[in-house]
């Protein structure tokens, strides 16, 4: 329960923030800004096409406008949710609330949880406000439903493991602004990671997270890519709640 | 309700409590003094549960701290010095959120309660950033009585408040006594101590150099303030006179600090009428002994 209402308290924290309002809208305006030039492209191309029944055919909602979307949510989530969680764990360093959950009859493990869910709450909050690009194509044909859902949970991994690198950087030091640009530049470092290698197989490309997510965005959900994000979750987790036991010991 | 064997902890090499070794009876309140880094809110931390010891044992109500922390931590409130206050929360709502995570039964009962009980209720609604500072203290002494601990852990928590505020707290402090709760509380205003406390701890550089009941450490060589109009030579040769008078201490304004080894004020009166005896007073010595003790050891 005491996980619960942790991430309860998290969540009405980041709606109370101008940071939570900002990460919000800059999120809405940026996929609507995308979604707006693509859908334009998509709408110019299909025009061109009207003459060439062959080439209209395999110009698919799902392939030219849903999978490159995920794609670009992707980025912009790795770039809004260090921001997330910059405030986690150094804002009760600098506040000195930490004392108030250290001196309570609670777990680590409760205190490092609750913090990632209600973090992860406020994403998946994000991901939910795009849904209506989706489906209000439904109203002019028949998108592939199964790419949509596998997009979405592609997006809810890398923000989960971007959410817990965040957490473990903010559990480090008293300072926001250091938490932000580790998480920032740490998460950007593994997306460029996956353009340094042609081959997918290659071992640097599989370090990447993108590598692991660009099937998901075009509907190829594969178990090792799943695993790679949790695990990738799981073990910063684990590395917080290290550091916050220590900080005991310190 | 709280025994301390040998408590130590160190920060890499320095050593901030060597050695501590201390018991508090149940219902009894305890003050804790010291100077400035001398190992007062190390000690009130590990009790609280939020530090780990390099050596040693604390239990309280028979339980230990490092071995169940958290059934310790079930019967401890404690106030830090900076109250953790999330600010961008109403008093109530923050109560509230204390109250759940240190599993309190019925959290909104108790909230109520202790929001009657530290006098919040005019500003319950408002958002902890725009309180004043001794609000904000209550908060903090909400904070740490909403689960209705047995053992209370305030570090100064009179400090930056005006007279008005400070005697709020004491009262409040006074009134949990009653009702059993043990406390231990850190201070740098001494006649606090001597108006709350049953005992007091003089800790110095990590170590107790005294614990003893206020009254007998106050009492502990008496102490004689006298003030003559007619300052002279004399007047300390007279008071020296006096049987029972250790040492007279010449002051400036005609004051002479007289410390006797017992109760003397009668026959120092008689001997200072001669040369205009204006004030006679019994000096409160805890100061005395606090600056004595503290100065000793270093």
């Amino acid at each position: 329960m005491s996980v619960f209402h942790i991430a309860a308290r998290e969540l009405r924290a980041v709606f109370t923030t101008a940071t939570g309002w900002l990460v919000l809208c800059g999120w809405l305006l940026i996929t609507g800004l995308f979604w707006v030039v693509m859908v334009q492209n998509y709408a110019m191309q299909s025009r061109d096409l009207v003459f060439n029944p062959y080439a209209a055919a395999s110009l698919g909602f799902t392939d030219f406008l849903i999978a490159p979307f995920f794609g670009n949510c992707a980025v912009v989530l790795l770039m809004l949710t260090p921001a997330v969680t910059m405030r986690l764990f150094s804002e009760e360093f600098k506040q000195g609330t930490m004392e108030l959950l250290l001196t309570s009859p609670i777990s680590t493990l409760q205190i490092v949880l609750g913090k990632y869910l209600g973090a992860l709450g406020f994403v998946l909050v994000l991901l939910a406000l795009t849904l209506h690009f989706p489906l209000g194509l439904a109203r002019w044909g028949r998108p592939d439903w199964g790419v949509v859902a596998s997009g979405y949970l592609g997006l809810a991994l890398l923000s989960s493991a971007v959410l817990a690198l965040g957490l473990w950087f903010s559990s480090l030091t008293s300072n926001q602004l250091v938490a932000l640009v580790l998480t920032f530049t740490t998460a950007l470092g593994l997306l460029v990671l996956g353009w340094s290698s042609q081959d997918p197989a290659d071992w640097i490309a599989q370090i990447s997270i993108m590598s692991h997510l660009n099937d998901l965005f075009i509907g190829v959900v594969r178990l090792s890519d799943v695993v790679y994000c949790v695990a990738f979750t799981a073990f910063f987790l684990f590395a917080t709640h290290q550091r916050m036991e220590s900080f005991r010991w310190s | 309700m709280i025994r301390v064997e040998q408590l130590s902890k160190s920060y890499g090499p320095a050593r901030a409590i060597d050695g501590l070794a201390f018991t508090v009876d149940s219902g009894e309140i305890v003050g804790f003094l010291g100077p400035n880094g001398a190992g007062k809110t190390t000690t009130m931390r590990i009790l609280a549960g939020s530090l780990a010891a390099t050596s040693g044992r604390a239990l309280v109500g028979g339980v230990d701290v490092f071995e169940r922390p958290r059934t310790v931590k079930a019967m401890v409130g404690y106030l830090p010095e900076n109250p953790p206050l999330y600010t961008e929360m109403t008093v109530r709502q923050y109560l509230r959120f204390a109250a759940r995570i240190k599993g309190t039964a019925a959290p909104d009962v108790a909230v109520e309660h202790t929001i009657d009980r530290v006098g919040l209720g005019v500003v319950a609604h408002r958002l902890i950033a725009h309180l004043s500072k001794g609000f904000r203290q209550r908060v903090g002494l909400a904070q740490a009585l909403v689960h209705s601990p047995r053992v209370l852990i305030l570090d100064e928590p009179s400090s930056g408040l005006d007279p008005e505020q400070r005697k709020g707290i004491r009262a409040l402090v006074k009134a949990l006594a009653v009702d059993e709760v043990t406390v231990i509380l850190s201070t740098h205003v001494l006649p606090e101590v001597e108006a709350l406390c049953d005992r007091v701890i003089i800790i110095h550089e990590g170590r107790i150099v005294a614990q003893d009941s206020v009254d007998a450490l106050a009492g502990s060589g008496t102490a004689i303030r006298v003030r003559v109009a007619r300052p002279a030579a004399e007047v300390a040769d007279a008071l020296n006179a006096v049987v029972g008078v250790l040492e007279v201490e010449p002051s400036v304004d005609g004051v002479y600090r007289v410390s006797a080894s017992r109760d003397v004020r009668e026959a120092v009166a008689a001997a200072a009428v001669p040369f205009g005896l204006l004030e006679l007073g019994a000096q409160r010595r805890l100061e005395d002994v606090f600056l004595r003790l503290t100065g000793e050891a270093s």
